[in-house]
């Protein structure tokens, strides 16, 4: 690196923070402001004003260490890569105006710094985006494992009885850990009968209806019932507006209704105590 | 190696033990279809506990025998579907539409004497 740019940067660390400061302030959109206090921002701000000029002295772990934890409290904080971005391309153009106004920048060595400069921020910038994206992928990644733990739970009710709840959107990879999960489970659980409850299925499309079509019938076919629970008005026009065939299957509006149903199947009744003492 | 039919009061109770070949499955169809002539029974129990896999051939085989032997006056019921058999039927299209299912033997002959109650 160049010692003349270093030197200058060292200098007017402060300088440089407080313009810079002020023209992210002018660029950052208001939702980034409005999630970010004033203190906040100025800290944030001086953090990375500091590991840029990290990267000055030192070209190595130390560096690559701060980044990671920058990189991580910013995606926490919620601050767009773009911004991020932003604010290291104005970091540059504020040390090198602020170059050409002392005159430490002059016609012959305009090109050295160029130059020197260039190879200093573009490494930096390829780090900070390579980061970003790691964070990125990793949550995703997390947030796809906790989905699918979520994807087809199977509870035993009541003795012959299985539920199983659905909340969110059915894609292909979902219904099929669905029939999975539900065919093992009648096994294991020896259901004479199950209950697949669609209250929380936001859209039941005919790729939705045609899983559960599917799953009903694998139920049949190891030798249990299947009803369907939980459809909702706008769920029921949309089946018919489809025209998808659920007559098959035993659907009802509420799980409660279903349990009433699978105990009558199962050739049992909830009596109140009452009435049994009688 | 021939599948054995075996007599229970008014039913036949077929237990496949092994993986199934065209041409068993065939005598089977066969055999099963004298048998029921035979002892002129009222139901059949097929219990497929212990295959895991089976292909559209066999699967075929099991829905004409069924059909075949409801013409003859016996009711079918098949028990014992693992769920990987059901999900590849499924996927194959064959729904065995009219065939009774049971979770296992003990209550495929419940279901059976129930159905032949009626």
């Amino acid at each position: 690196m160049n010692e003349l740019v270093y030197k200058y940067i060292r200098d007017n660390r402060n300088n440089i923070l407080d313009n810079w400061i002020i023209n992210m302030r002018e660029k950052a959109d208001e939702r980034l402001i409005k999630v970010v206090s004033d203190e906040m921002f100025a800290r944030t701000s001086s953090e990375f004003i500091d590991m840029i000029t990290t990267r000055l002295t030192d070209n190595g772990q130390e560096f690559l260490n701060r980044l990671t934890d920058f990189a991580e409290k910013v995606v926490r904080l919620g601050w767009p890569l773009t911004f991020v971005n932003e604010g290291l391309r104005e970091f540059s153009r504020i040390t090198f105006e602020g170059m050409m106004d002392t005159g430490l920048v002059n016609q012959d060595n305009q090109m050295d710094i160029i130059y020197d400069f260039d190879s200093f921020m573009t490494p930096m910038n390829n780090e900070i985006v390579n980061m970003y994206s790691q964070t990125w992928e990793k949550t995703v990644s997390l947030q796809k494992i906790a989905l699918q733990e979520l994807s087809a739970p199977l509870i035993p009710v009541l003795d012959r009885i299985t539920v199983m709840p659905l909340v969110g959107t059915i894609d292909t990879e979902r219904a099929k850990q669905i029939m999975e999960n539900l065919l093992q489970g009648v096994v294991k659980h020896r259901s004479e009968v199950v209950l697949i409850d669609i209250t929380g299925v936001p859209v039941v499309d005919t790729m939705v209806a045609h899983h559960i079509i599917q799953a009903a019938e694998a139920v049949r076919l190891v030798g249990a019932h299947c009803m369907l629970c939980g459809i909702r008005p706008e769920i029921a026009q949309t089946i018919v507006n489809l025209g998808i065939n659920l007559n098959e299957i035993t659907t009802k509006n509420s799980l409660q209704k279903g349990i009433e149903a699978a105990l009558e199947i199962t050739s049992r009744k909830i009596v109140e105590m009452e009435e049994m003492e009688e | 190696m021939r599948i054995p039919i075996l007599k229970l009061y008014d039913c036949l109770l077929v237990s496949i033990q092994w993986e199934l070949d065209d041409a068993t499955a065939l005598q089977f169809q066969e055999d099963l279809l004298h048998k029921i002539h035979e002892t002129s029974a009222n139901g059949v129990v097929i219990d497929i506990t212990s295959i895991d896999f089976i292909d559209s051939f066999i699967a075929k085989v099991l829905g004409d025998v069924v059909s075949m032997s409801k013409l003859m006056g016996a009711k079918v019921v098949i028990t014992g579907i693992q769920p990987a058999v059901a999900i590849t039927l499924i996927e194959l299209g064959i729904v065995l539409d009219d065939v009774l299912t049971a979770l296992d033997l003990e209550k495929g002959l419940e279901k059976l004497q129930q159905e032949l109650g009626d």
